[in-house]
C-alpha cells in the first residue's frame, strides 16, 4: 500500500500540474496566434500523455489493496464519505478519455474547442484530489467519520467542513503545480530550451513560496484538529524519549528538501528572467517529485499506528485489517505480484526515455 | 434496486465495448505487423499506426469504465467487499499484475510504433494481448464464482434441494451460515456489518484456500467462452470499419486489410459455438438449474430429444422446470435455525457472535431460524421464474444472432480468400446478388451483419448469464439487496440518473471521439509531421 501510494502521488503530481500548464499555453497559443506556445504546450503534454494512464494502474492498486486488505475501513468509507468518492470518480471519469482526445485531436478541431477541450482535461484532474483528499482529511481529523464512531448522523458533505479539508486541498492543488512547473522546466532544460524554462518557471517557483506559507498554516491547524498527527511530526522530543514523534525525522527531511528546492526554484526563476538556464534546472523536476512523494509519506504516515485519528489516539490499523482470509496463504502471490509491479516500473521508464528523452513523441 | 442494477449494467455494458475492442484489434494489428514484416508492403504499418491510435483511445475508455465497475462494485455494492477480501482476493490482487503490465507495455508499443523493427513491435504487442488476456481471465473468474460459488460444497444445496453441490468445501460454512442469517434478520446490508471496527478479527478465516475460484471448472470454461467472445467482436468492429472506408473509397488497399483480418476471425468464429459455446451450455446445465430452465422457458417439465442429447447426451432426459423444483422445495421439511444448528449454530451461539459484532437482533433473529426452509426456497424460485420469459427470449435471439453472424463470416471469408468449395457457391451467390448490390456494399453489409451479430450475441449472452442467475447475486448464496449501498441517496431515482446521464456522456462523448480520430487518420499524421517541423524549426 505504502508503495503504491507513493509511486501514485510522485506520477500525479506531475501529471495534474503539467495538465493545467499545458492547457494555459494551448489556449494563449491560439489568443496570441504564437506557434512557440503551441509547441511548448505540445512538448511539455508528452510527459502527460505517457504518464497519466500508468499513474492511473497505481491509483487502482490502492484501491484493490485498500479493499482486499483493509475490508473494514472501505465498507467504512464507501458508507460515510460516498460523496467524496463519487467526486473523485467523476473526475477520473472526464480526465482520463480527455487527455486521449486532447492529444489525437490536437490540429484536428478548430483551435478554440480544442482549447476548451484542454481546460476541461485540466480542471477535471483537480476534481480527483477535490474528492479523494476529503477521505485523507477525514481520516486524520474525522467530521463525518467522527459522527459515524459516535452514532450520530452525518451528511453527505460532512467531510467539506473538516477545519483542515481545504487547507489541505490548496496544499496538493500548489504541489503539483509547482511540480509539473518543475518537471516542465526540466524537459525544457534537456532541450536546451531556454524560452520554454523562462516560461514553465514561474509556475515551478511561485506556487512553491506559497506553499511556505500554507504549509505552516496546515501543521498549525493540525496542533489543534489531529493533535496526534502533529505530535508525530514535530515532537522530536518524543522521539527520543520513545514515546512518539515517530515521523518527525522523515518531516525534516521534507522541510529540508523543500528549502533546497525553494533555492533551486530561485536559481532557476532568477537566471530564467535572464534568459539563461539555471544548471539545475534539470534536476529540479525530480527532486520536486521527491519532496511530493515525501511529503505524501509524512502526511499519511503519521497517523501510525492509528487507521482513523480521534485527537491524540485512534482506531488502529488492526481493527480494519482483514482476517477474512490467512494472509500468508497469499503471501506467495503477493511476492510475484510485487515482482511485476516492479517491471512493469521497469517498461514504464524505458517508454518514458523513449518518449521524453529520445523523443520518439513529439 | 432494479434500478441500481440497471445502472451497474450500463457502466458494464460500456465496460464491454471496449473490452472487446482492446482484445479484439491487436489480433488484427498482429496480422497487419506480420504481413508487413514478410512483404515490406507500407499500407499495412499505416494501418497499425491508425489501429494504435484507436486502441489508446479505446484503451482509456476502457480503462475510465473499469474504474467505474470497480468503484461501483466496491461503493454502490459494498456488501461484495467480503467477496473481495476472501474468495476474490488473490484473482483480484493478481489482475494488478495484468493490468500494470498492460499499461506498461501499450505506452511501450505506442512510443516504439515505427521507430523498432515491426518483429519487436509485434512481440511488444503480443505481450501486452497477452497481459489484457490474462486481466480477462481474472475478472472472469471471479464473475463466475457468482454463478457458481465453487468451494461452497452444499451450503446452497442445503436450502434449495435443486441445486448442484459446488466443489469441495473451502470456506467456513458456520460463519458464512451465521452472516446469512444476521443479514436476513437484521434486514440490513452486509455493509453495516462490515464497516465496524474490529468485525474481521471477531468473524475470522472464512476461506480456507485462497485460490478455489481458479479451480472450478465452470470458470475456466466461461475464461474460454467470454475471452473468445470479446476477441470475436472487438476484430468483428475493426472489420466493419476497414469495410466502411472500403465501401466509401473503393480503395483495394482495404480489402488487403479485411483478407487479413477475415482469416483469424473465421477461424474464431467456427471454434466458439461449436465447442466452446457447447461447454458452456453443459456448464449452465450442471450448475445452474433455474438459468437452463429459463433459458428453455421451462415452465413445466418438458422433453425434447435433440437439446437433451446436446445438454446431457441423452436424448430422453427431461428438461427440468420449474413445476421439479417447487416439488423439490416442498419436500424440504428443515427450518433455517435446523439448518444452522446442522453446521453447528444454535441460537445462543448466534445471538452471542451478533453481540460481539454490534448487531441488534432481538425477536427478529428468533423469527429468522423459525421460517421454514420450503418458504424461503418457493419464494425464490417465484422471484426466478418471473424473469422465465426475458431470458428465454434473450438467450435464442442470441442464437440468431450468432448464426447470422457466422454465415456472414464464412461468406465474407470466402469472398476475400480462396476456401475450397465454399469460395466458388459464394461467388456463384454474388454474382446473383450483383443485379441488386454491387461488391462494395455486399462487403460492407456482411461486415455489418457480423459486427452486429456479434456484438449483439455479446450482449445478449452476458443478459442471459447475469439476469438468469437472479434472484441471487451470488448463485444460491446471496441477494442483490443484501450488499447495496446503505448510503440512502446512492439508491435514490436522482443519484441514478445523474450517474446513468454521467456515464453516457463521457461516454458517448468518448465514442464520437473514437470515431472521429478513427476518420481521420491521414490528418491526424500529418499534424504530427507538422508539430515535428515545428519543434525542429523552433529549435534552429
Amino acid at each position: 500500500m505504502g508503495i503504491s501510494l507513493i509511486v501514485h502521488v510522485g506520477l500525479v503530481s506531475v501529471t495534474l500540474g503539467v495538465g493545467l500548464i499545458t492547457a494555459i499555453y494551448r489556449y494563449l497559443a491560439y489568443a496570441r496566434n504564437d506557434s512557440y506556445l503551441e509547441v511548448f504546450a505540445r512538448r511539455a503534454f508528452r510527459l502527460l500523455a505517457v504518464t497519466e494512464l500508468f499513474s492511473g494502474v497505481w491509483g487502482t492498486i490502492i484501491t484493490v489493496v485498500l479493499a482486499g486488505f483493509f475490508t473494514g475501513l472501505f465498507a467504512l468509507l464507501a458508507n460515510v464519505l460516498f460523496t467524496p468518492i463519487v467526486i473523485a470518480l467523476i473526475g477520473i471519469m472526464i480526465r482520463i478519455p480527455s487527455i486521449a482526445i486532447f492529444w489525437y485531436t490536437w490540429g484536428r478541431i478548430d483551435p478554440r474547442t480544442h482549447s476548451i477541450l484542454g481546460f476541461v482535461m485540466a480542471l477535471s484532474g483537480f476534481m480527483i484530489p477535490l474528492g479523494f483528499r476529503a477521505l485523507m482529511s477525514d481520516i486524520t481529523a474525522p467530521v463525518a467519520i467522527g459522527s459515524f464512531l459516535n452514532k450520530q448522523p452525518f451528511g453527505a458533505f460532512d467531510a467539506y467542513f473538516s477545519s483542515i479539508y481545504w487547507n489541505l486541498y490548496l496544499h496538493t492543488v500548489l504541489a503539483v503545480i509547482s511540480v509539473g512547473g518543475f518537471m516542465v522546466v526540466s524537459i525544457m532544460a534537456l532541450d536546451g530550451d531556454a524560452k520554454g524554462v523562462k516560461i514553465a518557471a514561474p509556475y515551478a517557483f511561485l506556487p512553491l513560496v506559497a506553499q511556505f506559507l500554507v504549509g505552516p498554516l496546515y501543521l498549525l491547524q493540525l496542533h489543534f484538529s489531529s493533535p496526534y498527527v502533529f505530535d508525530a511530526l514535530v515532537r522530536i522530543d518524543k522521539l527520543l524519549q520513545g514515546s512518539g514523534g515517530l515521523f518527525s525525522p522523515a518531516f525534516a527531511v521534507k522541510v529540508l528538501s523543500a528549502l533546497l528546492l525553494l533555492w533551486i526554484g530561485l536559481n532557476i526563476y532568477l537566471g530564467a528572467r535572464r534568459g539563461a538556464i539555471s544548471p539545475y534546472a534539470k534536476y529540479g523536476g525530480l527532486l520536486a517529485i521527491f519532496v511530493a512523494v515525501v511529503g505524501e509519506i509524512v502526511n499519511s504516515g503519521s497517523r501510525y499506528p492509528y487507521m482513523i485519528v480521534l485527537d491524540s489516539a485512534g482506531k488502529r490499523i488492526e481493527e480494519y485489517f482483514n482476517y477474512y482470509i490467512a494472509i500468508g496463504d497469499v503471501f506467495p502471490a503477493v511476492i510475484v505480484i510485487l515482482f511485476f509491479l516492479i517491471m512493469s516500473l521497469v517498461i514504464f521508464t524505458i517508454a518514458a526515455y523513449y518518449a521524453l528523452i529520445r523523443k520518439f513523441v513529439v | 434496486m432494479q434500478w441500481v442494477l440497471n445502472l451497474s449494467a450500463l457502466g458494464v455494458y460500456f465496460h464491454g465495448i471496449f473490452v472487446s475492442i482492446t482484445l479484439g484489434l491487436p489480433l488484427a494489428m498482429m496480422a497487419f505487423l506480420y504481413l508487413y514484416r514478410k512483404t515490406g508492403d507500407e499500407a499495412y504499418m499505416k494501418a497499425t499506426k491508425l489501429a494504435t491510435v484507436v486502441l489508446s483511445i479505446n484503451f482509456a475508455l476502457g480503462a475510465i469504465n473499469g474504474t467505474l465497475v470497480e468503484f461501483g462494485l466496491l461503493t454502490v455494492w459494498p456488501g461484495s467487499l467480503i467477496v473481495v477480501a476472501s474468495t476474490a482476493l488473490a484473482p483480484l490482487a493478481l489482475e494488478l499484475i495484468a493490468f500494470s503490465m498492460e499499461v506498461a507495455l501499450l505506452i511501450l508499443f505506442v512510443v516504439t510504433l515505427g521507430k523498432v523493427s515491426a518483429g519487436l513491435s509485434m512481440g511488444i504487442l503480443g505481450a501486452y494481448w497477452a497481459f489484457a488476456l490474462f486481466s480477462g481471465l481474472l475478472i472472469t473468474a471471479v464473475n463466475s464464482w457468482q454463478q457458481a460459488p465453487w468451494g461452497t460444497g452444499p451450503l446452497a444445496k442445503a436450502l434449495y434441494p435443486f441445486m448442484p453441490e459446488f466443489g469441495p468445501l473451502a470456506v467456513d460454512a458456520q460463519k458464512l451460515v451465521a452472516v446469512k442469517i444476521f443479514a436476513l434478520a437484521s434486514g440490513e446490508s452486509l455493509q453495516t456489518i462490515l464497516q465496524g471496527a474490529g468485525v474481521a478479527e471477531v468473524v475470522g478465516i472464512v476461506v480456507n484456500d485462497p485460490y478455489i475460484i481458479l479451480k472450478s471448472p465452470y470458470a475456466w470454461v466461461s475464461i474460454a467462452h467470454n475471452l473468445l467472445a470479446a476477441v470475436i467482436v472487438g476484430a468483428s468492429i475493426a472489420l466493419f470499419a476497414w469495410a466502411y472506408r472500403y465501401y466509401v473509397t473503393g480503395n483495394q488497399y482495404y480489402l488487403k486489410l479485411l483478407s487479413a483480418i477475415i482469416v483469424p476471425l473465421l477461424a474464431l468464429a467456427l471454434v466458439q459455438p461449436t465447442i466452446v459455446g457447447h461447454e458452456m451450455a453443459v456448464m449452465a446445465v450442471n450448475y445452474n438449474p433455474t438459468k437452463w430452465a429459463m433459458v428453455e422457458g421451462a415452465e413445466k417439465t418438458k422433453y425434447s430429444p435433440i437439446k437433451a442429447l446436446l445438454a446431457y447426451g441423452d436424448p430422453n432426459h427431461p428438461i427440468y422446470g420449474f413445476d421439479h423444483f417447487e416439488k423439490m422445495c416442498m419436500e424440504q421439511k428443515a427450518t433455517v435455525g435446523e439448518v444452522a444448528l446442522s453446521v453447528g449454530l444454535d441460537e445462543k451461539t448466534l445471538r452471542e457472535l451478533g453481540s460481539r459484532l454490534g448487531l441488534q437482533l432481538d425477536g427478529s433473529l428468533e423469527a429468522v431460524l423459525k421460517t421454514p426452509v420450503r418458504d424461503v426456497c418457493l419464494a425464490d424460485l417465484q422471484k426466478a421464474k418471473e424473469r422465465l420469459s426475458k431470458v428465454h427470449y434473450a438467450y435464442y435471439t442470441k442464437i440468431g444472432s450468432a448464426v447470422s453472424a457466422v454465415i456472414a463470416t464464412v461468406a465474407l471469408a470466402a469472398m476475400l480468400v480462396r476456401i475450397p468449395v465454399v469460395s466458388p457457391i459464394v461467388s456463384f451467390a454474388e454474382s446473383l446478388a450483383s443485379r441488386f448490390v454491387n461488391r462494395r456494399a455486399l462487403v460492407l453489409l456482411l461486415a455489418a451483419i457480423i459486427a452486429i451479430g456479434f456484438a449483439a450475441t455479446s450482449a445478449l449472452g452476458w443478459y442471459v448469464r447475469e439476469v438468469g442467475r437472479k434472484p441471487w447475486t451470488i448463485y444460491g448464496l446471496v441477494y442483490p439487496e443484501e450488499i447495496v449501498s446503505v448510503v440512502d441517496y446512492a439508491t435514490s431515482p436522482a443519484f441514478i440518473a445523474f450517474a446513468a446521464f454521467i456515464i453516457l456522456a463521457i461516454n458517448m462523448s468518448g465514442i464520437a471521439a473514437l470515431i472521429f480520430v478513427a476518420s481521420r487518420a491521414d490528418e491526424i499524421s500529418e499534424a504530427v509531421r507538422r508539430a515535428i517541423e515545428a519543434i525542429k524549426g523552433s529549435k534552429a
